[in-house]
């Protein structure tokens, strides 16, 4: 029978390291996923999504359950980000922007070369739009969209209220579709 | 505003599932006869699917065993001293503990401003001139001025965020949003 989330941590305060292990396994692809929405760079998303569970995991015993333990480690990711997000604006030199790879990447598995090409705008106009976003925006689009998470839990993870984040999705929405519109 | 316009407003929130009953319904019976409200809808969709296919084909690459090796190795290193002090301070400093100190560091300034006040013969900081700062509070872009005339003993204390966060807050104001 697989173990909830809290029984899990649970464990791991335990000093049981495979239950941590097992979060791990659990969320180290929505944790990257989140960390790659909203930094746009896969070595920095990678590197963020590591330090996240590092994290976690040496704050895993002050961890009392008043939320849920993805909620969490996504709270954990998203200021790991939004701190590399505001030291990448203080020095844009080291600024890397190398989601073209991945758009590359995605192009060559493409069928149809017409929708090839229109994807593929879109796609680099999204990337554009999004890294114009400041980063609270950026999460909270990021977070709605991976997840389907309710403003609720949005605004746990950022520290915010249910009536912020939908204000700031409203605008962050509002924003890419007024920069998107003629490719969506 | 028009009918149309707010409707629009709502439409991100309907999609997400986050509106009363009664609300749903009224935008869902606008945008089911509305061609142009029901284009914004069809538009926020897509976006959302996109920008969904996206990330989740790149997070499917990501394998575990490498990922749990990296995260084993970080938790077996020791980690150097400097490093070990930094995150000490980023999490003593890090919010909510941060939103109590704006109101405390304001309360303590107009303290000490106020001292000769009921203290007689104090002068905060010999004798004073007036007196301008500003200095930022904390990584979100807050800061806060502080203005001292000294003649008519007017002190201001104004605490404001940075341009990029009062654009939004304009652009926000502007709009009678959804019950928010």
């Amino acid at each position: 029978m697989e173990l909830s989330d809290s029984e899990l941590v649970k464990q791991c305060q335990a000093g049981e390291m495979s239950a941590f292990e097992e979060l791990v396994s659990r969320y180290h692809q929505k944790v990257y996923m989140v960390s790659l929405g909203l930094l746009r760079n896969r070595d920095d998303a990678m590197e963020v999504a590591q330090e996240a569970f590092f994290r976690a995991y040496r704050k895993i015993n002050s961890f009392q359950g008043g939320s849920s333990f993805y909620t969490w480690i996504y709270r954990i990711a998203v200021n790991i980000c939004i701190d590399t997000q505001r030291r990448q604006r203080r020095n844009p030199l080291d600024f890397r922007e190398s989601m073209d790879s991945v758009m590359e990447a995605q192009d060559e598995v493409a069928k149809d070369p017409f929708a090839d090409v229109h994807d593929r705008e879109l796609r680099e106009k999204l990337t554009k739009a999004i890294n114009e976003l400041t980063p609270e925006h950026k999460a909270v689009i990021v977070l709605r969209t991976i997840e389907g998470m309710s403003y609720k839990d949005i605004g746990q993870i950022l520290g915010c209220s249910e009536g912020t984040v939908m204000s700031r999705l409203h605008y962050a929405r509002k924003k890419l579709q007024d920069k998107l519109r003629v490719f969506l | 505003m028009t009918n149309c316009e707010i409707i629009r407003e709502s439409i991100g929130s309907w999609l997400d599932g986050e509106l009363s009953p009664g609300e749903s319904d009224s935008v869902r019976a606008h945008v089911a006869g509305c061609g142009a409200c029901d284009e914004v809808r069809r538009q926020l969709e897509k976006l959302q699917m996109v920008l969904k296919d996206e990330l989740a084909g790149e997070a499917a690459r990501i394998e575990f065993m490498p990922f749990w090796r990296e995260v084993q190795q970080r938790i077996n290193q020791k980690r150097p001293w400097h490093q070990e002090l930094r995150d000490w301070c980023r999490d003593f400093f890090t919010a909510p503990r941060i939103a109590w100190s704006v109101p405390a560091v304001i309360a303590l300034v107009l303290a000490l401003f106020s001292l000769d006040s009921y203290v007689p013969g104090w002068r905060f900081g010999g004798a004073r001139n007036n007196f301008a700062a500003v200095d930022s509070i904390d990584a979100y872009g807050r800061s806060v001025a502080l203005l001292r005339e000294n003649e008519s003993k007017t002190t201001v204390i104004w605490l404001y965020q940075d341009q990029e966060g009062e654009n939004e807050a304009a652009e926000d104001a502007t709009k009678s949003g959804p019950a928010f």
